[in-house]
């Protein structure tokens, strides 16, 4: 403001401060010209101290009305009343929420209607009238303090729209809160939202508030039986409405319960599941879908693959932290052997022991389009890492593979040693925190003299000795420029192709 | 990497109570330094490498490539660095889950045997109960009770210590999960300063790397700066070098030039003397040329702008008389449009009137055909008739005559007694039929032309078969024509031949007369024939309808063969002038040609005289001969007998003809078609009187025929005749008288028998008797019975 000069332009940010200083200056009856001062005051100019409360309280007394120019005020200007344009353009703004004129306006007013107009207008008036991205940063910037755009394919409106779904899905609690704010925002959000990321359900409040009359040691017990109450929000209500719905990230549980920790709160009903397997279902556009932290059991598991079995676009699936034991991981071998395009499985932190890895195993033999596998943190142990070795011996599809703190032996570093010979599709393998021994760190040592694709491999805490993992390293190091070298090829075959 | 060491004792410690705390940091450690160890040998050898390989390669190519692989390690290491706390963290947790397992298997184990236990002292519980049954004394019972429930307060007892001990359990979970949490926060603390470390050093590497690898670009530039410039001190050196060699090369051409230069001048300088001084001679006698030149284009530019002057007022005047003329084009143009208008409608209306005259016209001629034809008949009952009438009266005549003669003999012999002598002229009493006068001996000669002609028409039959009138009016001719029949029959006694050989060679050369198509069609037929149909189709084309005419084209190619002859020259020289008019007469001659058709009937007698005058001498009195002709026979006896001599002179000349030469003939026919469209005309105007006095015949020797035959008796005798008549007539009055009373006398005779006759009726009827008084009574009866 200070640098400003004394006569600027009146389109200027500050036209509304400089036009009362001139009014009152110009000794003119404020009467006219007071329902746009009040809408300029109103429109959100709060940062300015507006010199005309002082002149208003005391006209007589101040000097200023008496001079024409005021040198020690720096946002005085000489330029008398704002051009039509620009009370209109003010105008427009302030009556934005009941007269939303937009696309009527020429392209500069447009932008400059759009610089100003409140970030609170309700989303019926804005959602599909408003594209510009300028407008939805500032929304999203006024309700988040953390905004990455970069996250929703730097596009504003879709990450406003995605997270304040998000948001009114995470804080909906079921029997409770009122459908209405929900069903008025889908029609709005829906032609924008590929993505939810529920970071949490809500159970049902008075069950809750029972639970907690009881003893603690109950409420343990007690949550499984009151399982049909404990119902989380319906995704179906949301789903359908959405017809770009590409990922779906959910976790049943709560967020920060910090001490108020309870069992129930963190409930995946068999009904929550059945509901959220219909859901998946009906949503034929999704590519990804996440269910983790959730407590999904065997049987949880098997109902939902049972229902996304022949999904036509799911690419990746991610089940991570739960409690899916050995008939879950086979049914995950299933579904791998089904008709599913799955390229991305991730089991990690669950339960899986020897027969699901096998289980896993064999269907993996057979995929062909599985490109990345996660078994971190089971329970395979020696025969389930045997079984899914001998599988990578024959799959070629494969590219990475985590199967670290598995309780996997020398047994199993023999057979990774083989896999390493033969498998040539194989890019990054993790067989961290396995006591694989300096055996089985030679052996693989002497599998990798003879790879030339695996770039790397993670051999942390697995005691196979310094001498085999500096080998390793050398080779895995090798690899990489190799690997390198060949993207630059066929980076110059592609430059000189076009 | 020292900070981190010490960031890194905050984590996971060696010193920790935790082992597997304690485990995961060796572990950390034994890591670190294997990276370490790792880091070293591989920062040094490429440095050394890169030492070495300086010189070949590209120094900042290199550094980018050191750079790159120093990064990429840096980067992985650091990842490494900062997943290891995750992985310790899957390590421990792994290591918990068997421990966990192991201590579950344990729990459930204590459980079984605690159940086991319980079962077991539950058994004995009941089987006491079953023994307090059978007790019945109080004592005992009390006894046994207290047992009992000392016993079950064992168990309880053991079940609570168990209880207790898995609350104690659970507290210490508790405590450990409270420891995790504690530990796991510290995890993600360690985590988040290594990422920040990281973060910090690999910017700062990220930096460093860049500017090492600016700082190898600036040396490689400053290198390759200062080759550049000793480049290009060294070939600014050898270029002054060349230079100057250059510079003394050219000076020693110079030179050299310079010396050439001076023998060229002075040559050229007396070269343009020379040419100077002709130059000039030559420009003096240009000017004056020049001066000439300009004194005769002062005097045609004078000319020509008078002529431009002239011709410019010419020219105005020619676009005024152009546009008036223009004007009056359009203006005739609609007076034409107009005219064309009425043109076409007069055309029309003409074509119209034509028709309608044609089919008068037709229709006339069909009347006058009919009329002639009529007409003809007409003369020829009527001739019959006069023939007949006269020679009826001539012997009537005769017969009175005769009887005339006989009565007077017999009166002379008879009644005078006198020897009767017959008149001596008699002549006439010797004629039959109507008189004729000198026609009897010209006859003779008549019909000898005919068939001189008919000769010469027995060549041409065919040609003229349509002709008739010809043989129809060759009767005529011989009526009127006997003297010139005499003369034309000497004449075609003579041409016969060479109209054969005339009309031959007509044949062959007016070729151009006859019509394309004729010629196509004829082709076929004999020579004769042919040349009969060629001549046909000839004569047509020059409206050669007569024999007359024919002997007149004859003769006109006789004519032209013999141009000696004075007159005829003269005849011909008029001829000759004549062809210039001859185009606009040929064009009426059809028209002429159709008219002299039309009276054919009349054209042969007529021009014979024409004809004859026009071979002899006077053409002009042959003109008025034609004219006065049809009136004056006698003078034209006269003139034909003149020309009879000429002809005969003509004859003895043409006996030995010579036809004119075959180039000749179109001039000849030419000058013939000339001639004959005149008498043509003319004829045409003599004919139509021709047929009212065509019939009349010289009738006055009839008067004087008829009148001889009276002077059968002369005079004395009539007076005879006369005198004997009265006597006669008295003698008959006598006669007539005695007749009369005789046949007086006999009537009354008759009577008076009659009355004889009547009276004896009456008497003798038987009414008498009846009556009572009988007239016989009455009377005297004298009456003889």
């Amino acid at each position: 403001m200070t640098t400003e000069p004394p006569i600027t332009d009146q389109g200027s940010v500050h036209s509304g401060g400089k036009e009362d200083v001139n009014m009152n200056n110009n000794a003119k009856p404020g009467g006219d010209k007071q329902p746009i001062r009040a809408g300029v005051r109103s429109g959100g100019r709060k940062s300015l101290p507006s010199p005309i409360t002082s002149a208003r309280s005391n006209p007589a007394a101040d000097n200023r009305n008496m001079r024409r120019i005021i040198a020690e005020d720096p946002d005085w200007s000489l330029a008398t009343v704002p051009l039509l344009t620009e009370l209109c353009v003010s105008h427009v703004v302030n009556n934005f929420a009941d007269h939303p004129k937009l696309d009527e306006l020429l392209p500069k007013y447009k932008a400059k209607v759009l610089e100003k107009i409140s970030t609170d207008l309700p989303l019926k008036v804005v959602a599909h009238l408003v594209s510009d991205e300028g407008y939805w940063e500032r929304c999203c910037k006024s309700r988040w303090q953390v905004c990455d755009v970069s996250k929703y394919d730097g596009s504003w409106k879709r990450m406003f729209f995605e997270r304040h779904l998000e948001h009114i899905v995470e804080h909906f609690v079921p029997e409770t809160t009122d459908l209405t704010e929900l069903n008025a925002t889908l029609p709005l959000a829906s032609p924008y939202i590929k993505r939810l990321n529920i970071k949490q359900l809500l159970p049902p409040v008075k069950e809750e508030l029972t639970k907690q009359i009881d003893d603690v040691s109950d409420a343990g017990s007690d949550a499984g039986l009151d399982g049909p109450s404990m119902d989380h929000f319906e995704f179906s209500l949301v789903t359908q409405k959405l017809p770009h719905l590409q990922e779906l990230r959910i976790t049943y549980g709560v967020q920060d319960c910090g001490m108020n920790f309870e069992w129930n709160l963190f409930q995946f009903t068999s009904r929550d599941c059945q509901l959220l397997s219909k859901c998946v279902k009906a949503c034929r556009s999704l590519k990804i879908f996440q269910l983790h932290r959730s407590k999904v059991d065997d049987d949880k598991v098997r109902v939902l693959i049972a229902h996304i079995l022949d999904h036509p676009s799911m690419q990746e699936l991610d089940l991570s932290h739960n409690m899916i034991g050995d008939s879950g991981a086979r049914a995950v071998g299933k579904l791998l052997n089904g008709h599913c395009v799955l390229k991305k499985i991730d089991l990690s932190n669950n339960r899986i022991r020897a027969n699901g890895a096998a289980a896993i195993g064999h269907a993996l033999a057979k995929n062909t389009t599985l490109r990345y596998l996660n078994i971190r943190l089971n329970r395979m142990g020696d025969e389930g890492g045997q079984a899914l070795c001998r599988a990578l011996i024959k799959n070629s599809t494969l590219e990475e593979l985590n199967v670290g703190s598995n309780e996997l032996t020398e047994p199993t570093a023999a057979i990774m040693a083989q896999v390493v010979i033969n498998n040539i599709t194989l890019r990054r393998v993790n067989l961290s925190c396995n006591r694989l021994g300096p055996d089985g760190g030679k052996q693989i040592q002497e599998g990798m003299e003879e790879n030339k694709t695996i770039q790397e491999l993670d051999l942390r805490l697995t005691e196979v000795g310094q001498e085999s993992e500096y080998c390793i390293n050398q080779i895995l190091k090798k690899n990489q420029e190799r690997e390198r070298e060949l993207q630059l090829m066929e980076k110059e075959k592609n430059s000189l192709d076009r | 990497m020292n900070g981190h060491d010490e960031e890194e004792d905050t984590g996971p410690s060696v010193d920790s109570t935790d082992p597997e705390e304690r485990i995961a940091a060796r572990r950390i450690r034994i890591a670190k330094r294997v990276e370490m160890a790792r880091r070293e040998a591989m920062g040094e050898d490429p440095s050394k490498l890169k030492k070495e390989d300086k010189e070949e390669q590209s120094k900042s190519k290199r550094q980018i490539e050191d750079s790159r692989q120093r990064l990429t390690k840096l980067e992985s290491d650091g990842s490494e660095l900062v997943t290891n706390v995750r992985v310790a963290a899957d390590a421990r947790e792994a290591h918990r889950r068997t421990e966990e397992e192991e201590i579950q298997r344990q729990r459930n184990e204590k459980l079984e045997a605690e159940a086991k236990a319980g079962l077991e002292r539950f058994d004995e519980i009941t089987k006491k109960w079953e023994q307090a049954n059978s007790r019945d004394l109080p004592m005992e019972l009390h006894d046994l009770l207290k047992q009992q429930k000392s016993l079950s307060e064992a168990m309880i007892d053991e079940k609570n210590k168990l209880i207790n001990d898995f609350q104690l359990e659970l507290k210490s979970k508790d405590d450990q999960y409270v420891k995790d949490l504690k530990k796991q926060a510290e995890d993600i603390d360690l985590m988040i300063d290594r990422i920040e470390e990281q973060v910090k050093n690999l910017t700062k590497a990220y930096r460093d790397e860049v500017t090492q690898i600016e700082k190898s670009f600036e040396t490689e530039r400053g290198e390759l700066m200062d080759n550049n410039r000793r480049k290009w001190e060294q070939a600014m050196t050898g270029r002054g070098d060349q230079e100057l060699e250059y510079m003394k090369q050219r000076e020693r051409r110079v030179e050299e030039f310079e010396k050439q230069l001076q023998h060229l001048r002075i040559q050229d300088a007396d070269e343009y003397n020379m040419v100077k001084i002709k130059l000039e001679t030559d420009v003096q006698v240009l000017e004056q040329q020049l001066q000439q030149m300009k004194a005769t284009y002062q005097l045609n530019q004078e000319k020509l702008e008078y002529n431009f002057q002239v011709l410019k007022k010419r020219d105005e005047e020619n676009t005024i008389t152009k546009s008036q003329q223009k004007r009056k084009i359009t203006r005739l143009q609609d007076v034409m449009n107009n005219l064309k208008v009425k043109l076409s409608k007069q055309e029309k209306q003409y074509r119209e009137e034509n028709q309608g005259l044609a089919d008068d016209y037709k229709r006339i001629t069909e009347q006058f055909k009919e009329l002639q034809k009529k007409s003809k008949h007409f003369q020829a009952t009527d001739t019959r008739k006069f023939h007949d009438i006269w020679c009826m009266n001539e012997d009537q005549v005769k017969e009175l005559a005769q009887i005339c003669l006989e009565q007077d003999r017999i009166i002379a012999e008879q009644q005078l007694g006198l020897t009767w002598k017959a008149p001596q002229d008699m002549w006439f009493m010797d004629s039959v039929g109507p008189i004729r006068s000198q026609k009897s001996q010209a006859e003779a000669t008549a019909t000898s032309a005919h068939d001189v002609i008919k000769e010469v028409m027995s060549v041409e039959s065919s040609v003229q078969g349509d002709d008739e009138t010809v043989e129809q009016s060759q009767p005529d001719e011989g009526e009127e024509g006997e003297v010139e029949g005499e003369t034309e029959g000497e004449k075609t006694k003579v041409s016969v031949k060479t109209i054969k050989r005339v009309l031959e060679l007509l044949c062959d050369e007016s070729g151009f007369l006859v019509e394309s198509k004729l010629n196509t069609l004829l082709a076929p037929l004999e020579k004769d024939e042919r040349c009969l149909m060629k001549l046909d189709a000839i004569f047509g084309a020059l409206g050669v309808e007569t024999e007359e005419d024919v002997h007149k084209l004859a003769n006109f190619f006789i004519k032209y063969q013999t141009p000696l002859d004075a007159p005829a020259a003269e005849g011909q020289t008029a001829d000759e002038a004549a062809p210039f008019t001859v185009d606009t007469e040929k064009q009426t001659t059809p028209e002429e040609g159709e008219a002299s058709t039309q009276h054919r009937a009349s054209q042969v007698t007529q021009p014979t005289t024409t004809k004859v005058g026009q071979v002899s001498d006077g053409a002009e009195d042959v003109e008025q001969d034609d004219f006065d002709e049809g009136d004056n026979a006698e003078i034209l006896q006269v003139t034909g007998r003149q020309e009879e001599a000429a002809g005969s002179i003509r004859s003895t000349r043409s006996d030995a003809p010579e036809l004119i030469h075959p180039n000749d003939v179109g001039k000849a026919l030419r000058d013939f078609v000339n001639e004959h469209s005149k008498p043509a005309k003319e004829k045409a105007k003599f004919q139509t009187f021709r047929i009212i006095s065509g019939e009349e015949r010289d009738d006055s020797e009839d008067a004087a025929y008829w009148a001889s035959f009276p002077s059968v008796l002369s005079g004395k005798q009539e007076k005879v005749w006369k005198a004997l008549l009265d006597g006669l007539e008295k003698y008959s009055d006598v006669l007539n008288q005695r007749s009369k009373l005789i046949t007086e006398t006999d009537s009354l005779r008759q009577q008076n028998a009659e009355l004889r006759m009547l009276l004896h009726q009456y008497i003798n009827s038987k009414v008498n008797q009846e009556l009572e008084i009988p007239p016989t009574r009455v009377l005297n009866l004298d009456v003889p019975q």
